[in-house]
């Protein structure tokens, strides 16, 4: 894959460049997040950075301000060059990040979390008074109204997000700023206000890198832009020649990059009857009116941008957080399940998004992982048949080719891609009849990536309907006979399998299905 | 794998035997009257009641959570099962029953922990440690000193001797452990129990009960406890007030020793074995050597000490051994890509 630097001058005179980064890697175990990555960012302006889930935004920001390490390349900061640099370094040299999800202490005040790191202090004492009244001087400034004097958990999220903002841009008096996802978790009036700040900002001469997945507001805020694809930087753009359309192309790529060998116009004609239905279900501020029905042998997808209320409509389905109001059929049965032991009851497996925290326990083999949920199927009487076992742990590991030294093999000494595997072959033994996939494929490498979606494509959903979601949209159309676009927590369009093009799933799943007819689930059935 | 590096993640994972081989021949050597027959039997009985306790402990540990009331259940469980049975009912209750009644005591006290702890949320080492000082007190005001003598059936498990001398609780609590390693190891509620204290939300998400796993550990461990209580008042023929007085740390070292951690999701119930072992054998060999009662207690908590250290030693070693062979092994595919 081709990278240039697009029209950013190289040569440019150093103190024009604020931030440079120079081949850039970083390589986790078992995937490489970013690959030789070269970005110039010039003093003084909003540089937006795009890219869709697992593009490797995050890690490109964390090395930024010092929070994780590359493997190889260089990061120059007003002519210095640097190999890594810790969080410290990246303070002393003025670089503040504003992290995805709001970070703060609790049970202290909002003044108190804004001047953490730097008290207004009478020697050994803190000035109390002095830090409420500068604390009120910066909400103030930004025109928010909060309490100062509130603890910082009694704000909603979205104010939490803004008084990070503030912090990163009053407080910390930093010439880099970092907005990562900044304005994922904003209110909407309250994205007006972040996007005053940052004007604000630039006016007072600070650098903003901007990271956001949503196109729209990129062109809205930024000068220039990079777009990252698969770990590569794609190009560096001025804001001023691209409009939404070219944006997503550069961003989804111009050729469709397939993994998987299926017939496009292939539309499965003979599924069998509804297992799943789902009707207006609601949990307030997450949520709103979800209905779909699944049936078996389908795979249906769900598409939308992170915080859209993926992986919050599953978790409301299996009963790990109920939903407020609506109701969940299962072969025509009504149901509504207090734990996910009860969905399991009725053949309903859920694959969290979060594979090391939710899906694997780390500590057990790779045999015990995989027949956690499955053991009832190598019973005799009350004891475990360990030969039954044995021969059910090796057909799991041979068909989801499970690469491990032996099935007695520590779970976490795995790659991200086996461990992956690991945690679907787990949901798959117990044989269910309804799959919900959080993201099947995160953070894992190319290969094991067709190796899972083969799977779900010819073998899971043989005796089972499937629900899926996925970082990348390409993934969804390889394999789905029908997507569902989710935008704020609402479905707003579906898209049947055949020929839909990329760009415009991804435009719905950017919320352009509800621009145009308003008020209305736009149907891309073609 | 390399074969070096599997056979030396197998003595980590297999510490307790390592250290319990080296303790012994070395004291084999220093100590004298250590390597006989009956020094050998008198560790064994010596572990018995303190080997519950860690069993316990270690099942409680495994699933995640800790218990500081079990030695509290210990004593509280025979003496109230005794009270019932001569004092408080209007009828006598004859030996067989008091025994069922103590250890279903036991099984109670866990099971209101448990309860507590997996379905009001209550942190576990509060509530214990409410739990261990209300059951002490209880015990302290119901017997002023102790009582005794016990029927002889009550006291058979803890004293009675059967052939080549040996104890009979050596072979109960061997049972005992031999049962529970294979529950553990052979059977579906072993496996999610385990499962549960190595990832509670992994488990749950799975569909595990995991609130009733919790319950099951606190009530097993209670259930031992009881049993622990049935050999000590069996050695001594009476129910004293004190009896197990400051044995929980003890257990805790013990659980730890054999490969448990305050983790959860890791060790085995023979593993807990060979920890109980070394507690009594060091123990012995302190007596064998004519260190006084106070120095004993003072090793006993620099014992603590090694143990969490030796584990934490382990952990980190772990870690890095395999940390150092997927970097291996990424440098591999890099070159052979």
């Amino acid at each position: 894959m081709g990278h240039q630097d697009g029209d950013a001058p190289p040569e440019a005179n150093p103190d024009d460049t604020a931030l440079k980064l120079q081949g850039i890697s970083k390589i986790y175990p078992g995937t490489v997040a970013l690959h030789k990555v070269n970005i110039n960012v010039k003093k003084g302006e909003v540089h937006g950075i795009i890219g869709k889930n697992g593009a490797g935004k995050s890690t490109l920001v964390e090395i930024i301000a010092g929070i994780t390490t590359p493997t190889a390349g260089k990061i120059f900061i007003g002519g210095e060059g640097y190999d890594s640099l810790s969080r410290i370094d990246a303070r002393r040299k003025k670089i503040a990040i504003v992290p995805q999800e709001p970070q703060l202490i609790l049970d202290f005040t909002v003044a108190e979390n804004l001047f953490i790191s730097d008290y207004t202090r009478w020697g050994w004492l803190i000035n109390w008074q002095g830090l409420y009244t500068r604390a009120e001087e910066i909400v103030k400034k930004a025109n928010l109204h909060i309490n100062v004097r509130v603890r910082a958990g009694d704000l909603s999220v979205s104010e939490q997000q803004l008084l990070l903002v503030l912090k990163a841009c009053y407080v910390e008096q930093s010439d880099i700023i970092i907005l990562d996802e900044a304005s994922a978790s904003l209110a909407q009036r309250d994205e007006e206000l972040l996007y005053r700040i940052i004007r604000e900002r630039k006016g007072g001469g600070c650098t903003i890198l901007f990271i956001s997945h949503r196109a729209e507001e990129l062109l809205k805020v930024c000068d220039r832009v990079t777009v990252l694809r698969d770990g590569h930087s794609i190009s560096t753009k001025n804001c001023r020649e691209l409009d939404r359309d070219k944006l997503s192309d550069l961003i989804v790529g111009e050729k469709f990059c397939r993994h998987i060998k299926v017939d496009q116009g292939q539309l499965k004609k003979d599924l069998g009857e509804t297992v799943l239905a789902v009707e207006n279900l609601t949990r307030l501020g997450v949520y709103q009116e979800i209905s779909f029905q699944l049936k078996k042998g389908e795979i249906l997808g769900l598409a939308g941008l992170r915080g859209s209320g993926r992986t919050e409509i599953f978790r409301g389905i299996v009963g790990i957080d109920h939903p407020d109001e609506g109701t969940i059929f299962v072969n025509g049965q009504r149901r509504c399940y207090r734990s996910p032991a009860a969905a399991l009851g009725d053949g309903i497996v859920y694959l969290p998004e979060d594979r090391e925290r939710e899906g694997l326990i780390s500590n057990l083999s790779v045999r015990e992982n995989l027949m956690l949920n499955a053991l009832d199927t190598v019973k005799r009487g009350l004891l475990l048949n360990r030969s039954k076992e044995s021969r059910a742990v090796a057909d799991l590991i041979k068909e989801l080719d499970i690469k491990v030294a032996s099935p007695e093999q520590e779970v976490n000494q795995l790659s991200g891609g086996n461990k992956q595997k690991v945690v679907v072959g787990k949901i798959a033994a117990a044989g269910p009849q309804i799959f919900l996939l959080d993201e099947p494929t995160r953070g894992v490498d190319i290969s094991a990536k067709q190796g899972i979606l083969n799977i779900v494509r010819n073998s899971l959903c043989r005796e089972a309907g499937i629900v899926i979601t996925s970082p990348g949209l390409e993934d969804l159309i390889n394999i789905c006979d029908r997507i569902l676009v989710l935008h704020r927590g609402r479905i707003t369009g579906e898209f049947l399998r055949g020929n839909l093009r990329e760009s415009d799933l991804f435009s719905a799943v950017q919320g352009g299905a509800q621009e145009k007819c308003p008020g209305l689930v736009a149907s891309y059935v073609s | 794998m390399p074969r070096k590096l599997q056979i030396e993640l197998f003595l980590l994972d297999n510490l307790i035997w390592v250290l319990l081989a080296c303790f012994f021949l070395l004291n084999a050597l220093i100590t004298p009257m250590f390597a006989t027959y009956g020094n050998l039997v008198n560790i064994l009985y010596h572990s018995a009641i303190m080997s519950m306790l860690v069993l316990g402990q270690g099942l409680i540990l495994v699933s995640g959570h800790l218990d500081l009331s079990l030695e509290s259940t210990l004593v509280f469980a025979p003496g109230v099962a005794m009270l019932l049975a001569t004092r408080w009912l209007p009828f006598q209750l004859d030996p067989v029953t008091t025994i069922i009644l103590t250890l279903a005591i036991g099984a109670l006290v866990g099971l209101f922990n448990g309860v507590c702890i997996a379905k009001i949320g209550v942190n576990p080492f509060l509530q214990t440690l409410s739990l261990m000082i209300i059951l002490r007190g209880l015990v302290l005001f119901l017997v002023p000193l102790s009582i005794f003598p016990l029927d002889k059936v009550y006291t058979f498990a803890g004293q009675a001797r059967m052939i080549g001398n040996i104890p009979v609780a050596v072979p109960i609590v061997f049972i005992i452990f031999l049962f529970f390693h294979f529950i553990m190891q052979y059977t579906a509620f072993g496996r999610h129990f385990v499962a549960t204290g190595g990832n509670a939300r992994a488990s749950y998400i799975s569909g595990i009960n995991t609130g009733r796993m919790v319950i099951y550990a606190f009530v097993i461990a209670g259930f031992l406890a009881a049993v622990a209580g049935l050999l000590a008042a069996g050695r001594q023929d009476s129910v004293s007030n004190t009896m197990g007085e400051g044995m929980v740390m003890l257990a805790f070292a013990g659980a730890i020793l054999g490969g448990a951690s305050l983790e959860g999701g890791k060790g085995t119930p023979l593993g807990m074995l060979g920890g109980a072992l070394l507690l009594g054998m060091i123990s012995n060999s302190l007596n064998l050597l004519g260190v006084g009662v106070t120095l004993v207690y003072a090793t006993q908590g620099a014992l603590i000490f090694v143990a969490i250290v030796l584990d934490r030693i382990r952990i980190k070693r772990r870690n890095y051994l395999l940390h150092r062979e997927q970097v291996r092994r990424l440098l591999i595919q890099e070159q052979g890509g």
